[in-house]
């Protein structure tokens, strides 16, 4: 039933429902017939009874014991199959079989005899007059054949009637349920194709009305919004298989354009790697010829120096005091090439730092004497008194007697050089404070001073206070650049304070003790420790990348104490991991380190654009800081680690650039320190860049409300950095004043003058003029903020 | 007069020293490598010795080493002439049993005191 299609089914019910129905009444009306037909037979008998009883009677009241009744002549009809009468003894009387019948007689039942109970078609009568009973009439009734004949039409007429009936139920069912059947199987065809193929267009046709037409109308509502939203959807993957064909092609392009970065980043570590290498290569084999060199011009020098010696030595002898003099100006002039030559030894061992330390304990009054010795013809020369101020208890020292004594002559020898008729005065003092234990050695004199400009200058190797000063004075100007390496080799430095036309002091700061072997880290008590400049729930994070166990630690702890989050990298590769997985706010590298060298990671940083911003100090040599500068360190320290200065610079680095700040873009860091003594006299905020890369991502923090620019510094040039300005339509517009020492080409100065307010050039300018010529910018940038 | 044994392989300084010190009354002896400077020592017994201490086929920290090793030599006290401002090397002479050192170029008069400090620190014999 279930497997067959919906219309037979309905036909099935419809003719199943005709079928029973007509049935029933069929059976209903025929049965109604036959009872009837039965009622009307017994009717009839009971009719033929009670008319044979009034026949008998009289017959048996005349004869009850008569034998020969004609029961025939006794109103027996065509019905009555058999007949009998029975005397009241129960003897038969009389006897009836119609004809063509085979029937028997029974015997009189004794219990029916007083009861008037037969059964069906048979009936047992008695006869009966008042009180006289006569005996038992038997009666037993058939269909006749007429009745028979009825019957059978009967029977026939009802099944022509059912059979016609279930016809026409048919035919009629046949014809209307596909008013009914073809919109349901139109649904069910059009929701299996749809089912199917998916095709959401497809609608179902119907004029029907109702609930199925409201079913169709449903459905195809449904059909609607499935297709609405189908169609949606499609537009939606095709939009997402379109993002995602553009997210891979997007993909493709910064992989590759990362390959190219890869590339390019490997080519330009491996040539930087090449480059650091051959300059190390170069500046180990410019030491070694000049230590050579040095050897070889020593030993004819020393000949001649001997052989003069003995020549002016006889001359005298012999009283030839002229040969004697001219003798002596040789030997003066030979000496002091000796000097010369020496000088440039000690630099570069200083700069191949391999410049040794001899420490022992010695008397300094006794090394003073010593020196006072050698060095009172030089200072009498010109008239110069020698003046000493050193107490006689002042103790024993523990240090390079030699360095120190090699580093007070030059200091008496230039202040004698400088001064005329004047006063040099050696002033020793020793100064214990709670936990340091230093001598103080100064020399003052009262010659000629210097300007703050020319102070800056002072102690780099191969200057003097101004060009000129060499070809009046003499000397390589060596001589400063080597006392001042020599005393911080020593744990102590020297400071000058001059004024022009007044005099200078120079001044040499010392441990009374100096140790052999060097703190890694020094200054980190915690009261000379510079904060975070941000609040304690925003520790910055710095990455100290530092092959030294030790001092990574402390370092780690004294930026911890100060604020910061730390995170530490043991090698070159760890600090290039770190990186790759998070950006820290500041990189702190140390460049001496096997393995990747410190040099490839500050180049691989440079080119990582994740670190554009990234300021990276990086700890260094002495003869390394104009690599790192070169190679667009934010800021070099030197080994041992300060941590003082440390934690002061990384809070400069981290802290935001104040408004209207001035930019000083300068390599050298005694010019930076002065023209930032100039803007804080004036008021002004300033900070400084020490290559055009960091000054480069300052400009993109803040605008600064003016650049004062150096033009000579390694890496970038200030020239080029001018460039980078004119590039950018808001930098251009920066006012720029150019402070150099370098000579400038007729090329250069075209450029410049465009450009530039004005160019001033080393030691040769004032701070007023210097301010003059800032002053309108600066006051017009704070204008614009107010 | 005091007999000194100056053991130096460049001509020229060996001729200068020599001389200056002669004049100055000084007997001199010389030799021009540090194996011969130790046979010298031997033979001659100078009251001093004056050790170049980069000379060829021995060095002058081992020829002082053996001068001061041997039982008739070691009371010799000797004065090291090293290249200017190599504090190692000046250890390292000091190390090899010298009794002193000066730089090289020789600054004679501050030479001279070393030399008559040692003598009177080590007396000659005769």
């Amino acid at each position: 039933m279930k497997s067959l299609p919906f219309r037979w089914q309905l036909i099935l019910f419809i003719l199943l429902t005709c079928g029973v129905t007509l049935s029933l009444a069929f059976a209903g009306f025929y049965l109604y017939d036959v009872r009837q037909f039965n009622s009307e037979v017994q009717s009839r008998l009971e009719k033929t009874q009670s008319l044979m009883i009034e026949n008998l009677v009289p017959l048996l009241e005349q004869n009850p014991k008569a034998t020969d009744l004609q029961l025939k002549s006794l109103g027996v009809d065509a019905q009555i199959a058999a007949a009998a009468v029975y005397s009241s003894e129960g003897k038969i009387l009389s006897r009836y079989v119609r004809a063509g019948v085979t029937e028997v007689i029974p015997p009189l039942p004794r219990i029916t005899r007083f009861l008037d109970i037969s059964d069906r078609g048979v009936l047992w009568t008695p006869i009966s007059s008042g009180a006289r009973s006569f005996g038992t009439l038997y009666l037993k009734a058939e269909l006749s054949d007429a009745d028979r004949g009825r019957l059978v039409n009967l029977l026939r007429g009802s099944a022509i009637v059912f059979f016609v009936s279930a016809l026409l139920a048919a035919a009629m069912a046949w014809r209307f349920q596909g008013r009914i059947t073809a919109p349901i199987t139109e649904l069910a065809r059009v929701s299996t194709s749809v089912q199917r193929t998916r095709d959401y267009n497809a609608r179902v046709q119907t004029t029907a009305s109702g609930e199925i037409g409201e079913l169709i109308d449903s459905f195809n509502a449904m059909l609607d919004t499935i297709q609405s939203n189908t169609s949606e959807l499609e537009r939606a993957r095709v939009a997402a298989e379109d993002a995602h064909e553009k997210i891979t092609q997007a993909h493709d392009q910064l992989e590759e354009a990362n390959r190219t970065l890869e590339a390019r980043v490997d080519d330009r570590t491996r040539l930087l790697a090449k480059a650091v290498k051959d300059a190390e290569e170069a500046s180990k084999a410019k030491s070694s010829f000049l230590a050579k060199m040095s050897h070889e011009l020593r030993t004819p020098l020393n000949a001649i120096i001997g052989y003069s010696e003995i020549m002016r030595e006889d001359a005298a002898d012999d009283g030839e005091t002229a040969r004697a003099e001219d003798l002596d100006k040789v030997l003066n002039a030979a000496r002091h090439l000796l000097g010369l030559i020496n000088d440039v030894l000690d630099i570069s061992k200083i700069e191949a730092g391999k410049m040794e330390l001899y420490l022992e304990t010695f008397d300094l009054p006794k090394l003073i004497t010593e020196v006072i010795a050698t060095a009172a013809p030089l200072v009498s020369k010109k008239g110069n008194t020698l003046a000493i101020d050193c107490p006689a208890d002042i103790g024993s020292m523990h240090a390079d007697a030699t360095k120190l004594r090699q580093m007070l002559l030059n200091l008496l020898s230039n202040a004698s050089k400088f001064s005329e008729k004047g006063t040099v005065t050696l002033k020793a003092v020793r100064l214990i404070e709670e936990e340091a234990d230093y001598m103080e050695l100064s020399v003052v004199d009262t010659g000629i001073g210097m300007t703050p400009e020319q102070l800056t200058r002072l102690f780099q190797a191969f200057s003097q206070a101004d060009a000129s000063t060499t070809s009046k004075y003499g000397g390589t100007g060596l001589g400063l650049a080597i006392s001042k390496q020599f005393a911080q080799m020593m744990q102590g430095d020297i400071t000058v304070t001059s004024t022009p036309g007044v005099g200078s002091t120079f001044t040499i700061r010392m441990p009374a003790k100096v140790l052999s072997t060097q703190p890694k880290v020094v200054n980190q008590a915690s009261h000379k420790l510079t904060r975070s400049p941000f609040s304690s729930q925003n520790r910055p994070k710095i990455l100290v990348i530092d092959d030294d166990k030790d001092i990574r630690s402390v370092i780690a702890e004294v930026l911890s104490m100060s604020g910061y989050d730390v995170v530490e990298a043991a090698s070159g590769q760890q600090g290039l991991d770190h990186v790759s997985r998070f950006t820290p706010n500041l990189i702190l590298l140390d460049v001496l380190m096997p393995g990747i060298d410190g040099w490839t990671v500050l180049t691989k940083f440079q080119d990582n654009p994740k670190l554009a911003d990234v300021p990276i100090i990086v700890l260094c040599a002495a003869g390394e800081v104009e690599m790192a500068i070169a190679l667009g360190a934010a800021n070099v320290l030197l080994k041992p680690v300060d941590a003082s200065r440390l934690t002061a610079e990384i809070a400069t680095q981290l802290s935001p650039l104040p408004k209207c700040y001035v930019l000083h873009v300068e390599d050298d860091a005694d010019s930076r320190n002065l023209i930032t003594r100039h803007l804080e006299r004036e008021g002004w905020h300033s900070r400084s860049a020490i290559n055009g890369k960091t000054a480069l991502r300052m400009l993109r923090q803040r605008m600064p409300s003016m650049i004062v620019l150096d033009l000579k510094m390694p890496g970038m040039s200030g020239m080029e950095f001018l460039e980078e300005l004119t590039q950018n339509p808001t930098w251009a517009k920066i006012p720029v004043v150019v402070v150099t020492s370098m000579d400038i080409t007729q090329e250069m100065r075209n450029i410049l003058t465009s450009r530039t307010l004005d160019i001033l050039r080393k030691g040769q300018f004032t701070r007023e003029q210097l301010t003059a010529i800032m002053r309108p910018a600066v006051e017009a940038c704070a204008l614009a903020q107010a | 007069m005091p007999k000194l044994l100056l053991v130096e392989d460049n001509e020229m300084n060996r001729d200068m020293l020599s001389r200056r010190l002669e004049k100055r009354g000084y007997t001199l002896v010389l030799a021009i490598d540090g194996g011969q400077g130790v046979a010298m020592a031997k033979s001659e017994l100078p009251d001093l010795i004056l050790m170049d201490m980069s000379l060829p086929v021995m060095d002058g920290w081992e020829a002082t080493q053996l001068v001061k090793a041997d039982p008739a030599t070691k009371g010799i006290p000797v004065i090291a002439l090293t290249a200017h401002a190599m504090e190692s090397d000046r250890q390292k002479a000091l190390d090899a049993g010298c009794d002193d050192f000066d730089t090289k170029p020789v600054e004679l008069a501050r030479l001279l005191i070393k030399i008559e400090e040692l003598l009177k620190k080590f007396p000659p014999k005769a």
